[in-house]
C-alpha cells in the first residue's frame, strides 16, 4: 500500500487494503473481496469469470489476512 | 521471557534472513529460471541450511509466488511514479516501458514459466498485468474525450498491449540477443501501439 488512499477508509493506520476491509478496518467477507477481485480481473483483461474466482482465491490465500481460505 | 531488546534483535534477523532468502532466490531465479530454482539451490546461495528456507517458507511453491510477488511490487512500484497527475497514453506506456526494462531477465523467466508456476505466482502476474490495464483504460479514456485517439475496447487496448511486449519478452534472445529487448524495440513497440489508435 503506498498511498493513505489504499487503506481501508483512507487511514493509513489501517492494517488491510481498501479492497479487503470497510472503511471501518474491518476485513469485508471472504466471498465478496473473492468477487472484488475476480470482477477486476475480467473487466481489465476479459479473464473468463470462473479463471478469474480461482486466481483471485490463489492470491488472496498467499495474503497473511486470508492464510488458510479457499 | 527474553528482554524485549532480544526479542526486537531476533526478529530483525529473522526478517533479515527472509529479505537474504528472496534476494538469493531472484537471483537463482535470473539464472537458472524458476525450473531451476531448487529450495537446496536457493539455500546454498544463501550459506544457510537447506531447513532454514522452510522456516520462512512452508512450501517451495509459498517461496516462488513471494519470488513473483516481489517482482510485481518492484514493477508497481515503478509503475505508480507517475500516479501523482493524470499520465497521458504516452506516458503509462514509458512508465511501464522503464519497469519491464528494470526487471527484464526476472520478468521474461516469469512469463515464459507462467502456466507452469504455482497458482499464486500466476494470479499475481494477472494482478500486475491488471494494474497497467487499469492505467492504459483510464489514460485512453482522457485522450478519447479530446478526440486525440480512436475508439478501441479498453480489454482489448491492454490485451494488444500487454501481447506485444509479452511476446517480445518471451523471445528476447531472438529480437535482442545479448541486450536488453526493452531498451532496443520498446520505443518502437510504444510507436505501433499509439499508431494503431491514431484517429
Amino acid at each position: 500500500m503506498r498511498t493513505p488512499d489504499d487503506h481501508a477508509g483512507g487511514d493509513p493506520d489501517a492494517e488491510y487494503c481498501s479492497t479487503c476491509a470497510e472503511a471501518s478496518g474491518t476485513l469485508k467477507p471472504y466471498d465478496e473481496v473473492v468477487q472484488a477481485n475476480a470482477d477486476y480481473l475480467v473487466r481489465e483483461q476479459g479473464v473468463d469469470l470462473h479463471a478469474a474466482r480461482t486466481m483471485a482465491r490463489a492470491l488472496l490465500a498467499s495474503m497473511p489476512a486470508w492464510q488458510g481460505r479457499r | 521471557m527474553a528482554p524485549q531488546s532480544t526479542t526486537t534483535q531476533r526478529t530483525l534477523q529473522r526478517e533479515a534472513t527472509r529479505r537474504r532468502l528472496v534476494a538469493a532466490g531472484l537471483r537463482v531465479v535470473a539464472k537458472e529460471g524458476f525450473a531451476g530454482a531448487s529450495t537446496a539451490a536457493i539455500a546454498r546461495a544463501t550459506g544457510k541450511a537447506h531447513g532454514t528456507v522452510f522456516l520462512h517458507f512452508r512450501t517451495r511453491d509459498a517461496l516462488v509466488a513471494e519470488l513473483v510477488a516481489e517482482v510485481g511490487r518492484a514493477m508497481s512500484n515503478r509503475l505508480a511514479e507517475l500516479e501523482r497527475e493524470a499520465p497521458t497514453l504516452a506516458d503509462v506506456l514509458d512508465a511501464h516501458l522503464r519497469a519491464l526494462a528494470d526487471h527484464e531477465v526476472l520478468y521474461a523467466r516469469v512469463l515464459c514459466e507462467a502456466t507452469t508456476l504455482p497458482a499464486a505466482a500466476r494470479a499475481q502476474v494477472f494482478a500486475l498485468q491488471s494494474g497497467i490495464a487499469s492505467r492504459l483504460r483510464r489514460a485512453h479514456a482522457r485522450a478519447r474525450a479530446q478526440g486525440e485517439v480512436r475508439d478501441i475496447g479498453s480489454v482489448a487496448l491492454a490485451n494488444i498491449w500487454i501481447s506485444l511486449t509479452n511476446h517480445y519478452l518471451m523471445n528476447r534472445d531472438l529480437f535482442a540477443p545479448g541486450a536488453s529487448v526493452i531498451s532496443k524495440c520498446g520505443g518502437a513497440l510504444k510507436a505501433q501501439l499509439l499508431e494503431l489508435i491514431r484517429p
